[in-house]
């Protein structure tokens, strides 16, 4: 019996527009579609319109979680266009901004990805250890959420000794969290039951969809921008790309709680050698003729920005592809043959930046073909109930530390 | 392999049907005639293994489009650059051979105007349901004017 | 009689809908962030409901983009009186840096009428729950 889903505007956490529908026959999905465009902003023609200091705060908004990103890849291209490189220190500022980011967005995620199976507890401790660094973001810059730490030729804001040694506290304070958080899964048989096996993709399929970020670093993948194509300061750091081979939701876990730890010892290194001098040098109003493709690895994977110029002070074109846009295709092939209770997880685990996305997923009942809208918190509900009544404690998965 | 290597060998197995230049460190460039498009998109996936399609993007120059595709893998960037008229905008799709590219021609389709040949789904993807059709927003002759916008709180009594 | 305990329910112990419209996501972190250990708004009797039928006030972020408008008034239309409605951060008011494109009508006050308008580029969690603490406030005294 086809029945389609189509599940309302609504989701109590993490709140963005995006439209899924889901066919599904008793309890099997068995197609998946997407409908984008409620955050549809028209940047592109947007920033044909500003100059390029307006589009550094402009690039800033695409995005609430990961804007460092955003400004941070329109920076890189915009200085190379204008032949000009930024002082050491300064690009080891940007880049422990940058590990901040990442550090804040995966914490962010562990806790959605928490409370779409329930354990709210885990929710709720993430996202205080969360504001340990949102309060160090706001010592350097000013500000919890967007930054603005970057402008052309470097960056704004020095970092003292004072903050040095404040922020190496924390970061030691959150090292012992994340060690709990490992520990936790050992302690917690029904956390590995309900995320292993679930969403699975295959190298192959990973590849040929062209995912990004985790998502495919979790399938086998070793794609990860700060190797492949290192700008900042990655290429004086030593540090490991996280990688796994289950191919699921549990893989995408441990792929980001490794990213964690390895933030973490990028951070302090940089924070203990960190070079002398200058944060910033001049950067010309005009930026000559020329077009550039910009690569940043952000939270969610590869952010690619490709601007071309034409001698005045406005660009000619702007081209934003942000992560979570190259992992739908993905997301709909992840979300065929799986159960409707499978499916709040499996959407949140390629940490959609919808805005980058509405959650409202619409089960359309394929047979009659009218739409029941059931929100996602609806959705969620069921689902934990139907894991609980089946009792998983009996799958044979490990958690991996 | 770096760039310039690369590209020696990319210029070897073309011929003339691409002009292969290096722009940067990791970058590389490679003009071909837009009916090449998928014996070249082919090639480099199997001989080169150029897998990742970052994404497209497309150019306005007033009397032509320019389409580029912009290919990975782990070490170099490849652009595929393509010119199309203006008056009849076609090119054929590629996701017989990179399924991911759907998402990117349905853009183009959306915003640009470009005509993909057999794209197996043909919906518009970003602008909404109530959008009159032949307005394409990224082209550069489009223009919006933004409509008057309504103060609450003008002629409203007090609450 | 009866009202005078309805009023008291509703201002002592609000109900609310979470609505993005559109936005960046900055000011829905930081709403969420307000629910979170640290700034633990619930202590004021505020919950986030996830139906418009059990909603009192409406929480919105983010410009009024054209395909969310429908949306964002059919959610309107579904809320039981008295309803009221916030608007968080500069998006939801005006539209932020993105008036002028042609995708967007303007802030959220375009589609639906507002009764408090938060300001902050993301509205910090303190300035959240400042503001509607004064909603209440104001609701109390009307």
């Amino acid at each position: 019996m086809k029945n389609k889903i189509t599940i309302g505007p609504q989701h109590p956490a993490l709140k963005e527009p995006i439209s899924l529908r889901l066919t599904y026959d008793g309890d099997i999905i068995t197609d998946a579609d997407l409908r984008l465009g409620y955050t549809h902003r028209g940047l592109e023609k947007l920033a044909e319109g500003k100059s390029y200091i307006q589009n550094l705060y402009l690039t800033e908004r695409i995005c609430g979680i990961c804007s460092h990103s955003h400004t941070t890849a329109f920076a890189l291209g915009v200085e190379q266009l204008m032949g000009i490189e930024p002082p050491k220190r300064g690009t080891a500022i940007r880049t422990i901004i940058a590990e901040l980011e990442r550090i804040h967005s995966h914490l962010l995620w562990l806790g959605v990805a928490a409370h779409e199976i329930g354990f709210d507890s885990f929710f709720m401790y993430t996202w205080r250890d969360r504001e340990h660094v949102l309060d160090i973001l706001e010592s350097i810059s000013g500000n919890r959420i967007h930054y603005a730490i970057n402008t052309f030729g470097g960056v704004r804001r020095d970092i003292d000794q004072d903050q040095r040694s404040t922020i190496l506290e924390q970061i030691a304070h959150l090292q012992k969290r994340t060690e709990y958080y490992l520990n936790l899964g050992k302690t917690e048989p029904t956390l590995t039951a309900r995320l292993a096996g679930v969403g699975k993709l295959s190298k192959e399929q990973a590849i040929d969809l062209c995912a990004v970020g985790p998502t495919t670093r979790a399938s086998g993948v070793a794609q990860d921008i700060r190797k492949d194509d290192p700008s900042l300061s990655y290429p004086d750091v030593p540090f490991e790309i996280a990688l796994s081979d289950t191919c699921d939701v549990l893989g995408r876990v441990v792929v980001r709680i490794k990213e964690l730890i390895s933030s973490y010892t990028i951070i302090e290194y940089l924070l203990k050698n960190l070079p002398d001098g200058e944060i910033r040098v001049k950067a010309p109003r005009k930026v000559p003729e020329g077009e550039v493709i910009s690569r940043y690895e952000a939270p969610r994977g590869e952010n690619i920005h490709y601007i071309k110029s034409n001698g005045t002070d406005k660009p000619e074109r702007l081209k934003v592809r942000a992560p979570t846009l190259a992992n739908y295709p993905a997301t709909v092939e992840m979300l065929k043959n799986v159960f409707i209770a499978d499916v709040p997880l499996i959407f949140a685990a390629i940490d959609p930046c919808v805005c980058c996305a509405e959650r409202v997923i619409e089960l359309v009942d394929s047979h009659t073909g009218r739409p029941e809208i059931i929100t996602m918190s609806q959705l969620r509900t069921e689902a934990n109930n139907y894991y609980r009544k089946k009792n998983i404690r009996n799958k044979e998965y490990l958690w991996p530390w | 392999m770096n760039a310039e290597t690369l590209s020696l060998r990319l210029q070897e197995s073309f011929g003339t049907l691409a002009e292969i230049t290096v722009t940067g460190p990791r970058r590389l460039i490679c003009k071909i005639a837009s009916d090449q498009l998928k014996s070249v998109v082919t090639r480099l996936r199997k001989e080169f293994h150029f897998t990742h399609l970052s994404t497209i993007s497309a150019l306005d120059l007033t009397d032509r489009f320019e389409i580029l595709y912009h290919f990975a893998d782990s070490e170099l960037c490849l652009t595929v650059r393509t010119e199309i008229s203006r008056e009849t905008p076609e090119i054929s799709t590629i996701t017989s051979i990179i399924p991911g590219a759907i998402l990117y021609e349905r853009e183009l389709q959306d915003l640009f105007g470009i005509k993909i040949k057999d794209i197996p789904d043909n919906r518009p993807l970003l602008l909404p349901d109530d959008w009159k059709e032949g307005n394409y927003p990224l082209r550069k002759d489009w223009t919006f004017q933004m409509p008057l916008e309504t103060i609450p709180g003008d002629d409203h009594s007090e609450k | 009689m009866l009202e005078r305990v309805v009023l008291w329910a509703r201002t002592k112990s609000p109900w609310a809908l979470h609505l993005n419209t559109g936005g960046c996501n900055g000011c829905d972190i930081e709403i969420l962030a307000a629910f979170m250990p640290r700034f633990d708004v619930e202590r004021f009797g505020i919950q986030l409901k996830g139906t418009p039928r059990h909603a009192d006030v409406l929480v919105c972020t983010g410009p009024a983009t054209r395909q969310s408008r429908d949306r964002a008034l059919r959610i309107y239309e579904q809320m039981p009186d008295p309803k009221f409605v916030i608007a968080v951060g500069a998006c939801a008011m005006s539209g932020c840096v993105y008036r002028g494109s042609y995708n967007i009508i303007g802030g959220i006050d375009q589609v639906i009428p507002v009764d408090m308008y938060i300001p902050g580029c993301p509205a910090r969690p303190d300035a959240i729950i400042d503001g509607v603490v004064k909603l209440l406030k104001k609701l109390e005294n009307s």
